[in-house]
């Protein structure tokens, strides 16, 4: 459906996107993982044509960028709500409508189907500016589909929402996975591992990896993830670590947590107490979870996905 | 259809801005009213004060005083078209009237002697009396008082010659330019002010254009394919027509404080329209080095301040001509388009001129139009449209 070849950015000496190539299918949701200033936001622009790439390329269905013809096909949710102030709900879409050449029948089927789905019809004779912060981002949402375009670009698109609306934006954008294909950028790993059929994760302007969710957990290994936080002597937890490493496959420290990585570890964490003891660091802030992408993202870069 | 979608997204968004619409369609009238004001307040008058000594004559069995029919014909003065704005004081004593000249309360002192009647009657009767005498008294730096003595010397030798039979060696006879003896210096601001009543678009306009980079809708625009010049039509329009309902409510204003105006309104339209279309020209310029509103506030002030008070919209400025094209003088005021619209609408309502008299101006209005219509568009198109 996309295709990405070799595609760089570079605002004079920063280079925000290296070389990045990849591939979108078509009808599948892809979600762009990495950290704020990875370049995610930049990749999104230059596929919506919005900003030039210093160099590569990005095609649609064999389309070059610099046709103007594919943005018709897109529908782009920016990060920030982007509307006009001053007109109601059902006066932007009607307004976005007309310039993607839309007729009078149309826009209207569509502008109460969105809004009925979006949770926002009675507000529909609402001036934008009177809208609530979650109904703001649904708004948005809307607009860059009112032309029912077939591929469909999201930055940040649960960025803050109430926890009810971003249930409800999840569920809409699944939802549309159905005949449309998706891409989602983000640097909340919930989001992109509960949306994304695929992950690309992005740091410092580079693809690092790109899998589904399960393949990309799994590639980090099988099993539990116990995160302790540490306290006492620095340098004993070294040693600790060292000690641990003996019987357990991964032990990690980042940032005063240690990391061990095991199957089963529930049933372990007597013995790992017994060994925190004998280095006279005590045991505090214990979690026990399952792998997660900020996981695989640590282990890919080396450093946490959200500081 | 795009650009219908623009003007009616347009027109609903200055709707729900009101205040900002009302405050640029008043600003002109109040203009109108505040010169007005100045105008009643400063109407250029002539004080006189007359002091009569005049004993008068006994003639032909009726009693004659001179000096007073001369007061009363002061008051009742019309030279020819000239209405002369002289206001006549009448005083006894005369160190009084002179404290009063000296401390400004008057601009000029006739003393009319004991013996005016008399002598009068003596010119009438033989050559024998060389002339009547009549006292000037007045400060001879102040230009006033040369108007007060110029015309009290022309209204007193035409009485005195009138009764005496004496022949007058100069009749004084004044030509008025164009309308000029019909207009007040109240008509001879309108022009501009109505000028002024575009200039102030260049805030809408600007605001309408930059709200759209200062919101990101800019973007939205972008990815559904807008054309610049759809987008900055459709915008440009709906300030077309806030231009024409502002020149032609600040038109009314001023006519209800007495402007009229002479011939008829197709050339003053089509100037209108030129002059909106060019201040919305700079106003692309002025949105294209500025990211939003608030920057147009503060940056804006400077050409307003620039079109306001250097292309004779506020008061009258002559710049000194730098070249001629076919005998259209050009100066550097000429890169302010309102000047041109000025100066044609002098010629078509105080000068009386006609429609061929003023189509330099208006071809000069062109041209500045495609300049900042040019520039603006090429701007905007660089600094917020092109893909970078």
């Amino acid at each position: 459906m996309i295709t990405l070849r070799n595609l760089t950015k570079r605002f004079g000496p920063l280079t925000a996107v290296h070389d990045l190539s990849l591939e979108v299918r078509k009808g599948e949701i892809l979600g762009f993982l990495g950290p704020n200033g990875a370049g995610k936001t930049t990749t999104i622009k230059m596929i919506c044509g919005l900003i030039k790439p210093t160099s590569g390329i990005v095609d649609f269905h064999f389309e070059n960028l610099e046709t103007k013809h594919h943005r018709s096909h897109l529908g782009y949710c920016p990060q920030d709500n982007i509307f006009w102030s001053k007109l109601t709900c059902k006066e932007q879409l009607n307004l976005v409508g007309r310039l993607y050449g839309m007729d009078s029948r149309m826009i209207r089927h569509r502008s109460a189907s969105l809004l009925t789905q979006l949770g926002l019809k009675e507000k529909e004779t609402v001036l934008a500016k009177k809208l609530s912060g979650g109904m703001k981002r649904r708004l948005n949402i809307c607009l860059a589909l009112i032309h029912d375009p077939e591929i469909l670009i999201f930055d940040e698109p649960e960025a803050g929402l109430d926890p009810q609306s971003r249930v409800q934006v999840r569920e809409f954008i699944k939802s549309l996975s159905e005949d449309k294909t998706v891409i989602i950028t983000t640097h909340n790993m919930d989001e992109a591992d509960r949306l994304s059929e695929r992950v690309a994760i992005i740091d410092a302007g580079r693809l690092i990896k790109m899998d589904t969710p399960k393949n990309l957990k799994h590639s980090i290994g099988a099993g539990d993830i116990l995160e302790i936080g540490l306290s006492g002597k620095a340098e004993t937890w070294e040693s600790l670590r060292s000690n641990l490493m003996q019987t357990f496959e991964t032990v990690t420290i980042q940032e005063q947590k240690m990391f061990i990585k095991s199957s089963r570890l529930i049933s372990r964490i007597p013995e790992i107490s017994k060994i925190f003891n004998d280095f006279g660091v005590p045991l505090q802030e214990i979690t026990l979870r399952e792998n997660t992408l900020e996981d695989v993202f640590i282990h890919l870069t080396g450093k946490a996905l959200r500081p | 259809m795009k650009i219908l979608s623009i003007i009616r997204k347009s027109i609903k968004e200055h709707l729900r801005s009101v205040w900002i619409l009302l405050l640029t369609v008043l600003m002109a009238p109040f203009f109108v009213m505040l010169y007005y004001m100045i105008n009643e307040a400063t109407q250029t008058h002539y004080d006189i004060i007359v002091v009569n000594q005049d004993r008068g004559v006994h003639f032909e069995g009726g009693a004659f005083n001179h000096g007073a029919f001369l007061i009363d014909l002061f008051k009742g003065t019309d030279m020819d078209s000239l209405d002369l704005p002289i206001q006549l004081e009448e005083m006894e004593d005369r160190t009084l009237a002179e404290h009063r000249l000296k401390n400004k309360k008057s601009d000029a002192l006739i003393i009319i002697p004991e013996d005016f009647s008399e002598r009068i009657v003596a010119l009438a009767s033989g050559p024998s009396v060389k002339g009547v005498g009549v006292e000037f008294v007045g400060d001879l730096t102040n230009i006033y008082y040369m108007v007060c003595a110029i015309w009290s010397y022309e209204i007193i030798a035409e009485y005195v010659s009138e009764l005496s039979g004496a022949a007058r060696p100069v009749i004084l006879k004044e030509t008025p330019l164009g309308i000029s003896a019909q207009v007040t210096d109240f008509d001879m601001w309108i022009p501009g002010i109505l000028m002024l009543s575009i200039i102030m678009l260049m805030f809408t306009a600007s605001i309408a254009i930059v709200t759209e980079i200062e919101n990101g809708t800019i973007i939205r625009l972008k990815l559904s394919g807008i054309s610049s010049l759809q987008l900055l039509s459709g915008i440009g329009l709906v300030q077309v027509l806030i231009g024409i309902i502002a020149i032609f409510l600040t038109l009314q204003v001023a006519m209800w404080f007495g402007f009229d105006y002479v011939g008829v309104l197709g050339p003053f339209i089509l100037i209108a329209i030129l002059t909106t279309v060019s201040i919305i020209g700079f106003s692309l310029i002025l949105a294209s080095v500025t990211k939003s509103a608030n920057e147009i506030l503060v940056v804006g002030n400077f050409p307003l301040f620039l079109f306001m008070f250097f292309s004779g919209a506020a008061f009258p400025m002559h710049a000194k001509e730098l070249f001629t094209i076919s005998g259209y003088g050009i100066s550097w005021q000429s890169l302010l388009s309102p000047s041109h619209a000025v100066q044609a609408l002098n010629k078509l309502w105080i000068m009386n001129l006609e429609f061929n008299d003023v189509v330099p101006e208006i071809l000069a209005l062109i041209v500045m139009s495609l300049v900042y219509f040019g520039i603006g568009i090429w701007l905007f198109q660089k600094r917020h449209l092109k893909v970078q």
